[in-house]
């Protein structure tokens, strides 16, 4: 399970991979990076301490909401939920996601 | 910043701990989970931990980040940063408290100032809707400041005939009155006008309608003002019977502190106008006839101001008696009535911004001061500074540190700052009030404006902005260091400091030449002025106008019939700036001459025949008026000699006939205005022009005199008395207030009237010296520190030159030579300044009067301002001089 040291996330692509992951369910800070591991197969190791920073700072962009409930383990977690302006937020993002990547990509191919 | 953060942020300010235990909860859980995970694929828990925590990292620093995430970060460091100042003051007491006085000074003065400009042009007052309340007046002319005052029936008429205004009331001031003894200050007001306005009484009641029936008792109702006053506050003073003048009242209400009948000023009291009669004392006249000094309506909503201007110019024109002489329709303009001096914005700034830049200029030589101060701190705090810095503190966190410490220092100056203009304006009060001539003194009644929010909104922006123009450079200052060297304790030696530190000199020395220049332009004006003659003997002489006509008779007799009075007069107007009497005069030229008519306007005055004498005002050629030329039908007058010389340039006056026109009817509504009968005038004698044309002489004149008797009305009384004047004005006044109680303050010496300008040009001279003064103290002592400090720091390498060989002179030049650039272009900046001002000044339209009273770039007062400032600057630098070259170099060598 050891790898190499992933470089570092593009700066703010770890917001998009949360606004991501938290489109479908509500989940809480644990799951979302066990998440976003488990989908990238283990590429993507999400920094855990810069994970929660991250989080809050959404939490005040008011793009998610939290609510804190009773988790698997069987007390108190703090679930992470996307808000209405969050999902525009994604829908922002995951398009310029795209632009960015399709442009890298072609760069790599052909440049 | 949106909703979601303001209510996070929230809940993070007011339940701190409880958004502290959750961030822990959750990175714990966090934790947890992960251990959870590794202990599930099969290791031991404590390895499981160790690993989950080794995944995660630093849990403090990510704490650290979600709080900064948050935003919160910045009450906590903002408490730290309180903190953290209240130690350095601790630390430092002394420059602390230097600062706070003198930016309290500075703010105080500059309040003082902002607390009078709030008094007359901010503060609404507390009616109904002050906005609907406009002042219908008649201007004399286009353009004019001055208006013809209505009637009692015209007002009715307005009020019966006119539908842009709910309601109109109608106010008359200027009554003199006594209440038990003491002078107090009504307005008389129509019945309607505490409801017109929407005010209740705060105790008692206002006045109703009926109050102001002729057939109503004597009722009035106190201003608070007033109430204090005169009742000291008793709460139980409604329905008790009071003597104004005399007569009982019935003390119906007392109104609330805020109401202050749409004036800058309160009143003592209102009563109904219906009371005119009775509190003047006088007993002729039609009631209808009264003018009242104000009509001020409530706009009917909907109804924009120019609307009802329009409707009431219509009204106004069908009016035959509105009409002016001309057949013109009186023109009628509407002033926003709100209680404050409603004025254009234009003229306000005219007569405050001079007010508020000289004020603030102590402000702003206060701040250079403490900006110096704070420069040289910083320097011995670069190391305090430099560990802070290297420890990880951002250079912006340790400004913002240095900020605060700076806005913590303001406020408290603010606080001060406060207490200073309530000291300044209660002691500039005292001042005037004791310095003024007696009779001007019980005449005025002058109360210190009270302070209000604006006052406490002003005073924290002043703080703010103190704050940025004296922290923000030093602070920048302080934190460009070089961290290794600070850290080590050695001090980095920057040029720049040095270079703030000349600017904020220059500053300092330009502001202080610039206010000391203007004492020294307004001391020598004001000695001018006091020297000049008036023109017209006032030594023995008195001036009684008379208001009440249906008294004149008995007036007149009180005062021949006087033991102190040698000599009666009569004269109007008084001074010529009171009204306006000019005529157009054409010369009736000889036959033969070939020249066409001259036409001048000239002023005219109507004295009868004993003016002359009375006052010392000779007649250079021909006659006066004789005891038997006492109106202006006799076709006689006497010219000035300037007047004499614009009609008949080159021929003899005496003789020669003058035709006078006075053609300017809107006066002729004043009911005291006396206008000269057009016809033609045989010239009998030249008499001796009277003062110049400085602005504050008051008796000045030139033009034609005109005959008229004392028993005619509108004519004041010119007395020559026996002894000394006030003595003899104050034996006088015990009989004549017996017939006329208005006259107390009516009744002055000719020596005070005379003074008055002078006095005006003395108080501008105290204000602007003791400014000045201040600006200098400030200054000289700013130098003294900053030289002081600068001989400190260069201790060690005065030692080295003096060890090199450097004489104590050369030491002392050294030093002295440090401040005198900075002194020079301020002392130049200042002189520049105050020149480009007074030429300002001078190019403005209405300028000419001032400039032939006050010599705005008299040379002397410059030289000696500015010689002042050099002196006191060389004195406050020779002490850090002569003690950097008294410094043994031995010593200062060894010291380390």
């Amino acid at each position: 399970m050891t790898r190499y040291a992933v470089p570092d996330l593009l700066p703010g692509t770890l917001d998009l991979l949360i606004l991501r992951t938290l489109q479908t369910q509500s989940l809480h800070g644990w799951a979302i990076s066990e998440r976003i591991q488990q989908i990238s197969q283990d590429v993507l190791q999400v920094n855990q301490g810069s994970l929660y920073p991250a989080l809050h700072r959404l939490e005040h962009q008011g793009w998610i909401d939290a609510e804190w409930r009773i988790s698997e383990l069987g007390r108190r977690a703090k679930y992470y939920r996307l808000t209405r302006s969050g999902h525009r937020q994604l829908a922002v993002e995951a398009s310029e996601w795209e632009r960015m990547s399709t442009a890298i990509g072609r760069v790599m191919k052909l440049a | 910043m949106n909703l979601h953060d303001l209510l996070l942020r929230m809940r993070a300010l007011v339940a701190p701990r409880r958004v502290e235990r959750e961030l822990d909860e959750e990175l714990a859980f966090h934790i947890e989970r992960e251990t959870q995970k590794h202990v599930a694929n099969g290791l031991s828990p404590a390895e499981a931990r160790t690993r989950a925590l080794a995944r995660f990292g630093s849990v403090p620093l990510a704490a650290d980040q979600c709080r900064d995430a948050r935003g919160i970060g910045v009450v906590d460091d903002l408490t730290r940063d309180i903190l953290y100042a209240f130690r350095t003051f601790r630390r430092a007491p002394l420059a602390a408290l230097t600062i706070v006085a003198t930016i309290a000074l500075g703010l105080g003065l500059v309040a003082a100032v902002f607390t009078f400009y709030n008094d007359w042009f901010l503060r609404v007052d507390a009616v109904h809707k002050p906005g609907e309340l406009f002042a219908v007046e008649r201007p004399t002319g286009s353009g004019a400041d001055s208006s013809v005052p209505f009637t009692r029936a015209e007002y009715e008429a307005l009020r019966r005939e006119t539908s842009v205004f709910t309601d109109v009331v109608a106010m008359v001031r200027g009554i003199e009155t006594r209440i038990e003894g003491r002078p107090a200050s009504p307005i008389l007001v129509t019945g309607n006008f505490f409801q017109v306005l929407g005010v209740q009484a705060a105790l008692g009641r206002t006045f109703t309608p009926a109050d102001d029936e002729p057939s109503a008792g004597r009722r009035i109702v106190f201003s608070h003002r007033g109430w204090i006053k005169f009742l000291a506050g008793d709460p139980t003073v409604i329905g008790r019977s009071l003597p104004v003048n005399g007569v009982p009242c019935e003390v119906v209400g007392v109104m609330p502190e805020d109401f202050r009948g749409l004036g800058i000023g309160s009143p003592d009291y209102w009563a109904p106008l219906a009371l005119a009669r009775e509190l003047r004392q006088t007993d002729a006249g039609r009631e209808d006839d009264m003018p009242v000094d104000d009509v001020v309506g409530r706009l009917r909503p909907g109804v924009s101001p120019e609307q009802a201007t329009a409707g009431l110019s219509v009204w106004a024109s069908g009016r035959t008696n509105l009409k002016t002489a001309g057949d013109r329709p009186a023109p009628i303009r509407l002033e926003p009535r709100d209680g404050t001096l409603s004025a254009d914005w234009l003229e306000v700034l005219a007569v405050s911004s001079p007010m508020f830049f000289a004020f603030g200029l102590i402000l702003a030589i206060g701040c250079a001061n403490v900006a110096n101060l704070l420069l040289a701190r910083g320097v011995s705090r670069q190391r305090e500074i430099g560990i802070r810095l290297s420890l990880g503190a951002s250079r912006r966190r340790v400004i913002r540190q240095l900020l605060t410490e700076s806005l913590i220092l303001a406020l408290t100056s603010a606080a001060c700052g406060f207490a200073v203009s309530r000291i300044c304006l209660q002691g500039a009060l005292y001042a005037a009030t004791t310095t003024m001539p007696a009779e001007v003194a019980e005449a005025v009644d002058l109360g210190v404006p009270s302070a209000d929010w604006r006052v406490l909104v002003f005073l924290i922006a002043g703080a703010i902005v103190s704050t940025v123009s004296f922290g923000l450079v030093p602070a920048l200052q302080a934190t460009r260091v070089e961290l290794i060297r600070a850290s080590r304790g050695e001090v980095t030696r920057d040029t720049r400091p040095g270079r703030a530190r000349h600017a904020l000199i220059a500053v300092q020395v330009g502001a202080a030449a610039l206010l000391l220049i203007c004492a020294a332009v307004f001391l020598r004006s004001a000695f001018a002025a006091a020297l000049v003659e008036p023109g017209v003997r006032t030594s023995d002489t008195l001036a009684v106008p008379i208001a009440n006509e249906p008294r004149r008779a008995a007036i007149l007799r009180e005062v021949t019939s006087h033991p102190s009075v040698a000599a009666v007069a009569a004269v109007w107007p008084l001074a010529q700036a009171e009204a306006s009497a000019f005529a157009e005069a054409t010369a009736d030229e000889a036959d033969d001459s070939a020249e066409p008519r001259r036409s001048v306007q000239v002023d005219y005055k109507f004295v009868s025949p004993e003016y002359f004498q009375l006052l010392d005002i000779d007649l250079l050629r021909g006659r006066g008026f004789t005891d038997a030329e006492r109106t202006a039908d006799a076709g006689v007058t006497v010219v000035s000699e300037s007047a004499a010389r614009a009609l008949w340039p080159t021929g003899d006056a005496v003789g020669q006939v003058v035709h006078i026109r006075a053609d300017h009817p809107t006066d002729l509504r004043r009911p005291s205005a006396l206008l000269a009968p057009s016809r033609a005038y045989t010239v009998i004698g030249i008499a001796r022009d009277v003062g110049g044309a400085a602005m504050f002489q008051f008796f000045s004149f030139s033009g034609v005199y005109l005959p008229v008797d004392p028993q005619t009305p509108g004519t004041s009384l010119m007395l020559r008395v026996r002894g000394d004047p006030g003595q003899a004005r104050l034996a006088l006044l015990d009989r004549l207030l017996r017939v006329d109680p208005a006259l107390d303050h009516e009744v002055r010496t000719m020596r005070t009237m005379a003074g008055m300008g002078a006095y005006i040009l003395q108080i501008v001279f105290w204000v602007t010296v003791v400014l000045g003064g201040l600006a200098l103290v400030l200054t000289v002592s700013g130098l003294f520190s900053v030289l002081s400090y600068l001989v400190e720091q260069r201790t060690k390498e005065i030692g080295v030159r003096m060890a090199l060989g450097a004489t104590t002179r050369n030491i002392g030049v050294l030093v002295l030579s440090q401040s005198i650039r900075p002194v020079g272009v301020g002392l130049v900046a200042g002189g520049g300044l105050a020149a480009g001002l007074a030429i300002l000044l001078l190019s403005m339209p209405g300028a000419s009067q001032i400039g032939s009273t006050v010599q705005v770039l008299d040379p002397v007062a410059y030289a000696a301002s500015l010689l002042v400032i050099v002196t006191t600057c060389a004195l406050a630098a020779s002490v850090p001089a002569l003690r950097a070259a008294r410094l043994d170099p031995i010593a200062t060598l060894r010291q380390d």
